[in-house]
């Protein structure tokens, strides 16, 4: 790699560095007070009689079946909802941080007046993007295999792994996403409502839509469902599943790119 | 030889936002070696015009070309040969002047990575602060240091002395004359004459979008109105009012004032040996300066097909 696009990918990485800290340890500290409650949990049996007034489809929609196994308990407490909702925010808010919203407020101008292409300059905000997210999710899956070895969780370090890199995954397609909207329109509001949108209508869409026999067959559209809706914790991923993510994520932070190097530059 | 191209030239831009047209068809050709000064009211559409020179807007229609090159198709080398002052300044808060400043020499082939200290003493600058806590006049410096310390044959500067103390409004002009000198091309936008006047070779005067004046500084100067205030010991001679190039005189005791165009000599002549106590001439601002261009201009002509 030339001076030039190190540069171009050290400007985003540096920009964001608070942010991705930030969100890392913020999750990391998530997963392990999580973990940290297993043991009280573990031989809990009031959860158990309270769920038994719950409509069963209703406890499937927060993925709290089974809270008593390993998988179960956090499934229910962090890759059912949170981790991946989590992740997919980082990715849309920190790809509009280098992308859009720094293009709107006019920051980005005097580095598009340098001597290196459009693509270029937003391709680095992209992959610096993508490198926090990748960090974010790094640092969540040690502190869950850390926190499981001291807490006593017993889980299958696949069937973990496989988890994380679908939940990151979630982070990537909606960072992608948000690389697209900003791309082409360079609104930080627009890629905020679109990023968030998605995010939230791709989990309700495969958490709740089965709670509606009509609704039902429409989950397939969630990448949510394409993410978790095997249960990973518990179940092998089949390689379709990572593809179906990663793919439109590649995709749409390519069209992007190619976008923005189409059109005006906001000014400030 | 390749500096010897033209630097610059506009043919026929137009810039559109949707119904509304910020540039409306300019031609201009800037020289090798010279200042050329343009020069409009806020919102006339300098920045547009710049911002497409840079290619950061798609023209409408027209055509431009740096060194005989479009920006739009000739890639990122061509930029190597441009340094851009932003008319609307915005720079990375949380960086220092130093860290952005060595972040855009990264970025270029010929960058003075030794001349940063240099010049950010010559202009008074600290350094080591973040941008955010730096004065929109301090930031405006750093913007112009990351353009000076480039070794670009063309420098693209809009309204680069904006928030700046008169001293250093003096400094980036003399920076600009260095500049010059050292044989590259200056394109400097701003919306007061008088800076124009005091580095430019040549000059365009823009109004609403189109360009109503254009040519060397003097002949630009001449279509100029000036206010003239002139106190004498007795009463105000009366011919004064039907010089050449005076207008709206009036005549309070011994207090003569009036609007001048053009040459000051028929009335520097007149007022040889008349006991003048002050003389006071004073350029009015840009609107006021270029009335009649203004009035007489664009507005009149019918819109033309582009």
């Amino acid at each position: 790699m030339n001076a030039r696009a190190t540069e171009l990918l050290a400007i985003p990485l540096r920009a964001a560095r608070r942010a991705g800290l930030a969100w890392g340890l913020s999750l990391a500290a998530l997963v392990v007070m999580t973990v940290a409650f297993w043991p009280a949990f573990q031989d809990q049996t009031e959860l158990a009689d309270l769920l038994e007034g719950i409509p069963e489809p209703m406890i499937e929609a927060f993925g709290m079946t089974d809270f008593t196994s390993p998988a179960g308990y956090l499934r229910g407490n962090l890759y059912a909802i949170m981790v991946p909702l989590f992740l997919a925010i980082a990715g849309v808010l920190l790809m509009n941080g280098q992308t859009a919203s720094d293009e709107d407020s006019g920051r980005m101008e005097q580095y598009l007046a340098q001597p290196v292409s459009r693509q270029g300059v937003f391709l680095g905000r992209v992959i610096g993007v993508a490198t926090w997210v990748v960090f974010i999710g790094l640092l969540l899956l040690v502190a869950q295999l850390a926190s499981n070895a001291v807490f006593g969780l017993d889980i299958a370090t696949d069937r973990l792994l496989a988890t994380v890199v679908l939940c990151l995954l979630i982070g990537l397609l909606h960072a992608g996403l948000a690389a697209f909207v900003a791309g082409l329109t360079g609104r930080p509001g627009l890629v905020l409502a679109v990023g968030m949108l998605v995010a939230v209508f791709g989990y309700v869409a495969a958490a709740l839509f089965p709670l509606s026999d009509v609704l039902e067959p429409w989950k397939a559209v969630s990448p949510w469902d394409w993410a978790l809706g095997h249960d990973p914790l518990v179940n092998a991923t089949e390689w379709w599943r990572y593809l179906a993510l990663g793919v439109p994520a590649f995709v749409l932070a390519g069209l992007g790119t190619w976008a923005f190097a189409r059109r005006d530059v906001h000014a400030a | 030889m390749a500096t010897l191209l033209e630097p610059l030239r506009v043919t026929g831009l137009v810039k559109s936002y949707g119904d509304v047209q910020a540039v409306r068809g300019i031609d201009l050709a800037v020289e090798p070696g010279e200042v050329f000064g343009f020069v409009g009211p806020n919102g006339a559409g300098k920045s547009t015009t710049i911002r497409c020179i840079l290619d950061l807007l798609r023209p409408t229609a027209g055509e431009i070309r740096l060194f005989g090159e479009d920006p739009r198709t000739a890639g990122a080398g061509l930029r190597e040969r441009v340094a851009y002052v932003p008319g609307e300044l915005r720079l990375p808060e949380r960086m220092t002047a130093r860290q952005f400043l060595t972040s855009i020499g990264r970025l270029r082939t010929r960058f003075e990575r030794d001349r940063i200290g240099e010049l950010g003493e010559r202009f008074k600058l600290d350094l080591d602060r973040r941008m955010r806590d730096l004065s929109s006049g301090n930031r405006r410096k750093v913007s112009v240091l990351s353009a000076f310390l480039t070794d670009a044959d063309l420098l693209v500067l809009d309204e680069p002395t904006g928030g700046l103390d008169p001293l250093m409004q003096h400094e980036v002009l003399r920076l600009v004359r260095e500049r010059r000198d050292a044989g590259a091309t200056v394109f400097l936008s701003s919306h007061i004459l008088s800076e124009v006047q005091r580095v430019a070779d040549r000059m365009a005067v823009l109004r609403a979008g189109r360009i109503v004046a254009s040519g060397t500084v003097n002949e630009v100067r001449g279509l100029a109105r000036q206010d003239v205030e002139i106190w004498f010991e007795t009463d105000v001679p009366p011919e004064l009012a039907t010089l050449p190039g005076i207008e709206d005189a009036r005549i309070e005791g011994r207090r003569f004032t009036a609007v001048l165009t053009g040459s000051a000599r028929p009335l520097i002549d007149a007022l040889y040996g008349r006991g003048v106590t002050s003389i006071l001439i004073q350029e009015p601002d840009l609107e006021e300066a270029f009335l009649r261009l203004y009035r007489d201009g664009p507005d009149a002509t019918p819109e033309e097909p582009s």
